[in-house]
């Protein structure tokens, strides 16, 4: 069974939005987050975001499984990049100016070994990735915990998706919870069967293979939960024309208010950034730090 | 007798092979049924019972392909492909608007998210318009007595409620057949007994309806019209209801205990296991208590002391609970959907840390120990298979617990064929696990956990989705194992704990409402209405037999043992 997300019924200026409303708003801000580095520019997209998770009343409680997840991914994809030195010089920047150098280091798991140099482009576009990354995912999380689970489907057909992929984007929306229920029923039996996954050791093939007990029963059952959602369609008479939407969404004075503001703002962004504006911003005390 | 085109459901000749499979699912399966009546399916797992619910809602062979011969007609219309003048058979748009089904887990079935929703959803997809939808989902919510749950979230329903939901679901498509394959399945006695209440007066005021279960003892009582039993794909009898009895082995299918003391008594005598652990430890057996001077002497191997335990704070999930697990204890855990069973046993295992109070296990607080730790003292049954099994053979899958437990080779090797051949799994070793049938892959979960040699055997619902013969085989067999110190079980089946117990918990919302003897616990018919647990056939013979008995025992054992007495034993009503 797809469960939903936790969501709450709470009367706050973000839940009054009509959902379609906010879908835009969350869409011309991610694209036009994605067409800057200037921290500083981060920093008033994550001072938005962070407003709009205000506004939503969320608490640290309800949503600290998905932070700490979230933050985990996004800590190990720019120590990764920081590490390695990938993605910012194609892209952000063409040269550097060295602050240290610190190696041979020896990458744990792997056991690469490494010369790490720390300059001050890798070191400020390590900062503007999390920023980044932080200001998308805080813009995002606050959707599935203040949209009511029931106009996850009606909110896409509102937004031009076709039937059947509105109510795909439904049924994808509830998969993410889901499959973290599955995981930790399957985590708990394992567990119950002496297994622990703390105590993995060897290289990093034995190592998936360790996990094999974890990730074959949460795959088998999601593709087997998948079968059974496809019947269930089926025997309801799923996608054999045009469907009713029984729930309707109405957009209302702030709604359009607020898609303007996400017009305005994307299309200000791509000016700005294609004027030039908003590429990587390397402060001077860095810089200094760097030469002398 | 009406015209065969006016009956809403004939299936004539009926037989399909699966695409991978060398053997037919079903063989020229052949009935009728008229309008208002209901139509019993029983048979073993795997004898096509589910097969033949496909064929007749079109999922075969628009979901699942393979060879198929036959007609079904649906008020005179045939719904398969093939045949003279064919059309390509009914589309599903209309024969789901015909035919409702409902599965046997509703979780599988349930896609929304608010009940409203879900009732909604068939109707959306018929592009029936919006008022229309609204009309009937809340005529159809009142039908069924569920208005009340018309804004709650799917997922937080109890197991009634949801199954209640799933009919819902399908009622609002106004379907003149009703298809239910196991809808008792996860239900526990009084919602079953609610369902079915709710199955008659659907019949009664028109529909056909057609029933899969393995409970036959309880849809005997709701008077099914006609009965079919199935062996290995073929229809073995198919009749009247009332000429069932003859035509089944009361091995292979549960009757009514009255009907099999009758039966029994013509037949040698059962091999019926007693449990060896309790008895030979304590010389206590079903139906009675273990001796007090032995719970006073032993340390008790689990003890929950003031345990209070919550997943949210302002809702507790358990409290007051005070217990203990003594060596030859065998315990069956009833009460409702809901009640915190589950979150009890979990407990005992580690997975759940008690919020408040103290779980200690052999004198150990648990929140000392590592769930790994634990493992070698008590060896837990989930419900799901699905969520465990991973190896890719069976003799893998059962050698992981013995592995992380740090058992040699040797062990290894012998606890897994010990646990083979005690679930009857000879001849499936190399076989993957997952691509079992459930009954099996239920049976290859159990398995997998007696390979460990805990102390404890914990399990949950072992007889769920077992057919009657297979899980009295091994239940049989696991009780009859001398290597446990104690044994305890959830589940809704409360034969199981007439047959197999010798202490009954009762658990009803989060508190222990009764703890004992199960001729003490289960004679008190008040409690257990307040529990949800519905009395049986075989607990009310029991009960009136147990003065000269001494003891509860299965119906065969109790047809031998009152063998002195043939007049008492003369066939009666239910007494239920």
């Amino acid at each position: 069974m797809l469960i939903a997300w936790r969501y709450r019924e709470r009367d706050t200026i973000i839940q009054r939005l009509d959902p379609r409303a906010r879908i835009i708003f969350m869409l011309a801000m991610l694209f036009s987050i994605i067409q800057f580095w200037d921290l500083r520019i981060m920093l008033l997209f994550l001072g938005v975001a962070a407003l709009q998770f205000g506004l939503a009343r969320l608490t640290w409680r309800e949503t600290r499984r998905a932070w700490i997840l979230i933050s985990f991914i996004i800590l190990f994809m720019t120590t990764l990049t920081f590490l390695t030195g990938r993605g910012g010089v194609a892209t952000a920047y063409h040269e550097e100016h060295l602050i240290r150098r610190l190696g041979p280091l020896s990458l744990p798991i792997v056991g690469w070994q490494l010369h790490l140099d720390i300059t001050a482009e890798k070191t400020i576009f390590a900062l503007s990735q999390l920023t980044r990354m932080y200001a998308i995912t805080t813009m995002a999380i606050t959707i599935p915990y203040t949209v009511d689970p029931s106009l996850y489907g009606v909110t896409f057909r509102g937004l031009g998706l076709p039937d059947k992929f509105a109510y795909a984007m439904d049924l994808a929306f509830r998969f993410v919870p889901t499959l973290g229920r599955d995981f930790s029923i399957t985590l708990d039996a394992q567990r119950a069967r002496g297994y622990e996954v703390e105590k993995l050791s060897g290289g990093i093939v034995a190592q998936i293979r360790r996990l094999a007990p974890l990730l074959v029963p949460v795959t088998i059952n999601a593709i087997v939960s998948a079968e059974d959602i496809i019947d269930a369609m089926d025997l309801r008479a799923f996608g054999v024309g045009p469907r009713t939407w029984v729930r309707k969404l109405t957009y209302r004075r702030a709604d359009k208010v607020l898609i303007a503001a996400s017009a305005l703002v994307f299309a200000g962004s791509t000016v700005l950034a294609f004027m030039g504006f908003g590429r990587l911003w390397v402060p001077e005390a860095l810089l200094r730090l760097a030469t002398g | 007798m009406p015209s065969t085109e006016a009956l809403p459901l004939v299936v004539e000749n009926l037989s399909f092979r699966y695409r991978d499979r060398d053997d037919p699912a079903i063989r020229d399966v052949s009935f009728e049924l008229e309008a208002g009546k209901i139509l019993l399916v029983a048979g073993a797992s795997g004898c096509g019972k589910t097969t033949l619910i496909r064929c007749i809602n079109g999922l075969i062979p628009r979901s699942y392909k393979g060879e198929l011969s036959g007609r079904v007609l649906l008020h005179g219309q045939p719904t398969l492909p093939g045949g003279p003048g064919d059309t390509g058979g009914m589309p599903l748009s209309r024969i789901s608007q015909i035919v409702g089904t409902v599965l046997q887990d509703p979780e599988r079935q349930i896609l929304g998210a608010h009940v409203f929703t879900e009732v909604a959803f068939g109707l959306e997809n018929l592009g029936v318009p919006r008022e229309e939808i609204v009309r009937r989902v809340d005529e159809t919510l009142a039908y069924l007595g569920i208005a009340h749950l018309k804004n709650r979230e799917t997922f937080y329903l109890s197991g009634g409620e949801k199954q209640k939901v799933a009919m819902a679901g399908t009622l609002a498509m106004r379907p003149s057949i009703l298809l239910l394959d196991e809808p008792l399945a996860s239900l526990d006695p009084a919602s079953a007994e609610e369902a079915l209440t709710l199955i008659r007066r659907l019949a009664d005021e028109g529909k056909t309806v057609v029933i899969i279960e393995h409970r036959v003892e309880d849809v005997l009582k709701i008077n099914p019209e006609l009965s079919l039993f199935m062996v290995e794909g073929e229809v073995r009898y198919f009749g009247p209801t009332a000429g069932l009895e003859a035509a089944v082995d009361y091995h292979e299918v549960k009757l009514p205990a009255p009907m099999i003391l009758e039966k029994a008594r013509h037949d040698p005598p059962p091999i019926y296991a007693r449990p060896r652990l309790a008895a030979a430890r304590n010389g206590s057996a079903p139906g009675e208590a273990c001796p007090e001077r032995s719970r006073r002497v032993e340390r008790p191997l689990v003890e929950f002391r003031d345990v209070f335990f919550a997943y949210e704070p302002e809702t507790p999930v358990l409290q007051d609970i005070n217990l203990s697990i003594q060596a030859g204890d065998v315990i069956a855990v009833l009460g409702p959907n809901g009640a915190g069973k589950t979150t009890l046993v979990k407990h005992a295992i580690g997975l759940l840390k008690p919020k408040q109070g103290q779980v200690l296990l052999e004198g150990t607080d648990t929140r000392e120990l590592s769930v790994a730790q634990i493992a070698h003292t008590v060896g837990y049954v989930f419900q799901s298979p699905s969520h465990m099994l991973f190896a890719p053979t069976v003799r893998e899958e059962l050698a992981f617990g013995p592995q992380n437990l740090g058992f040699d080779q040797e062990a290894i090797e012998r606890n897994v064929t010990a646990a083979v051949d005690i679930l009857n799994l000879n001849g499936l070793e190399d076989y993957p696990p997952l691509g079992l049938s459930f009954g099996q892959q239920k049976r290859v979960s159990i398995a997998a956990i007696l390979a460990m040699r805990s102390k404890i055997l914990v399990m949950d619902e072992p007889t769920a989705g077992q057919d009657y013969k297979n899980y009295m085989a091994f239940m049989n067999a696991i009780l009859g194992l001398p290597d446990f110190e104690a044994i305890l079980f959830i589940t809704h089946d409360v034969d199981l704990a007439v047959c197999y117990a010798n202490r009954v918990l009762l658990v009803h919302q989060g508190t222990i409402a009764a703890d004992g003897p199960p001729a003490e616990v289960l004679a008190d018919f008040e409690l257990l209405r307040r529990c949800r647990v519905v009395p049986t056939s075989l607990l009310a013979t029991n009960l009136e037999y147990l003065p000269k008995t001494g003891r509860f025992m299965p119906a065969e054992a109790l047809a031998h043992a009152l063998a002195d007495e043939p007049t008492r034993t003369e066939p009666r009503a239910p007494v239920l």
